[in-house]
């Protein structure tokens, strides 16, 4: 955006050629630019995302729209979370299988741990706002495995496994972003058409 | 700009302007083409952001790493939330007030920042590559300089002096008052002038 050159005045002189160095723009690295649009083609083929219930590309989002929109997105989102619970609950005590795996709630999508010193094992993530006491795992039959099923719908989800009160990454699933803030987490994408990936 | 908007050219269509004038396309065009379904708006307006974007980030946090990540972060919220922009505001101010956000917290969160920030060479070498041999020194100099600042300071002199964004754009998008403003960006014009005093003499 070209500015009026005055703009500088309150610049101090010493400074100004060492700004105009700071203003070049840098190059965009190649490898950068197409991740980022392989992130965009994933971004576009999800239809969750979350914080963005509200959002809904191609509509024009008049007052009336956006608070119809915002009950049925509340409606939808306690009837998502209580999903959650009771699969989470349940999973306790019996498998969960689902007659219709791609119904409108979502997918079971399994996760298991091999974790045989483990005593307590809890599945945490953006699902259940990394809530430890909400989706406990139940251990296999050998008792070295732990194991359960989440209905999710499709999406890109970030989650950890809390073994005995402590937060670990899933060893088998690629790690997420977050990690490099010191919070070790792990990436599943579960998609529309066949289950978690 | 307003031209091809105006009801007379309704006959022309933004496929047309895009093929023929691709800098006509004002960012508000390209979004209102986003949501009306065509993908390759967003293209278009993140080639024509994502360098600003590393731009600030690379100087705001000191890492050509750390930069591509916020960039990238700052433009995919863009994309997600764009139905949510409003257009008072111009695109750039917006998407700014994003990156700076994810600057903060990028700050925020990582440990080694002062490292980071002070001694990566290799920001300073890639973003020296298009400088004549004269300026690569004086380069340097404000490079090290700037990575010295308090991370307000900093924030404010780049997106006054370097984003050249006017001082109500600045509080719209740092959420700081102007008066305030203003005093960070002297101070860090003073605190700049002295730094590169020092290194001169070094």
């Amino acid at each position: 955006m070209p500015r009026d050159p005055r703009d500088d005045e309150d610049l101090p002189q010493p400074l100004r050629r060492a700004t105009e160095l700071l203003r070049e723009l840098p190059p965009v690295r190649e490898q950068w630019r197409r991740d980022f649009d392989d992130s965009l083609a994933d971004d576009r083929e999800m239809d969750i995302d979350r914080g963005n219930r509200f959002t809904r590309r191609g509509w024009t989002v008049t007052p009336l729209t956006a608070i119809a929109a915002c009950l049925l997105c509340a409606v939808l989102g306690g009837a998502v979370v209580a999903t959650l619970h009771r699969s989470g609950d349940t999973s306790q005590t019996a498998s969960v299988k689902s007659p219709s795996p791609a119904s409108q709630s979502g997918l079971n999508v399994r996760f298991d741990l091999v974790a045989p010193g483990a005593s307590q094992v809890a599945i945490v993530g953006d699902f259940n706002q990394w809530n430890a006491e909400s989706l406990p795992m139940r251990r296999s039959a050998d008792g070295t495995q732990w194991e359960i099923e989440v209905r999710l719908p499709p999406g890109r989800y970030t989650y950890g496994f809390v073994v005995d009160g402590k937060l670990t990454r899933d060893p088998r699933a690629p790690e997420g972003a977050g990690d490099d803030f010191g919070i070790p987490n792990s990436v599943r994408m579960v998609s529309r058409a066949g289950g978690s990936l | 700009m307003e031209r091809w908007a105006s009801s007379s050219c309704t006959e022309v269509t933004f496929a047309e302007v895009r093929r023929y004038h691709p800098v006509e396309m004002t960012d508000a065009m390209l979004v209102q083409n986003v949501l009306g379904g065509d993908p390759a708006a967003f293209t278009m307006l993140v080639d024509r952001h994502a360098p600003v974007c590393l731009r600030f980030a690379t100087r705001m946090l000191g890492s050509i790493q750390d930069a591509e990540e916020v960039t990238q972060e700052t433009l995919m919220r863009v994309h997600r939330t764009l139905s949510r922009y409003d257009a008072q505001m111009s695109f750039r101010t917006w998407m700014m007030s994003i990156l700076v956000n994810r600057c903060r917290s990028a700050l925020l969160h990582r440990h080694r920042r002062t490292t980071r920030v002070m001694l990566d060479e290799e920001a300073v070498k890639q973003a020296s590559v298009r400088s004549a041999a004269h300026d690569v020194e004086l380069r340097d100099a404000i490079e090290r300089a700037v990575a010295q600042l308090d991370a307000g300071q900093r924030e404010a002199f780049l997106l006054k002096h370097v984003e050249q964004l006017s001082y109500d754009e600045i509080a719209a998008v740092t959420g700081v008052g102007l008066s305030a403003l203003k005093m960070r960006v002297q101070r860090a014009c003073d605190r700049l002038q002295l730094l590169l005093e020092e290194d001169r003499y070094a």
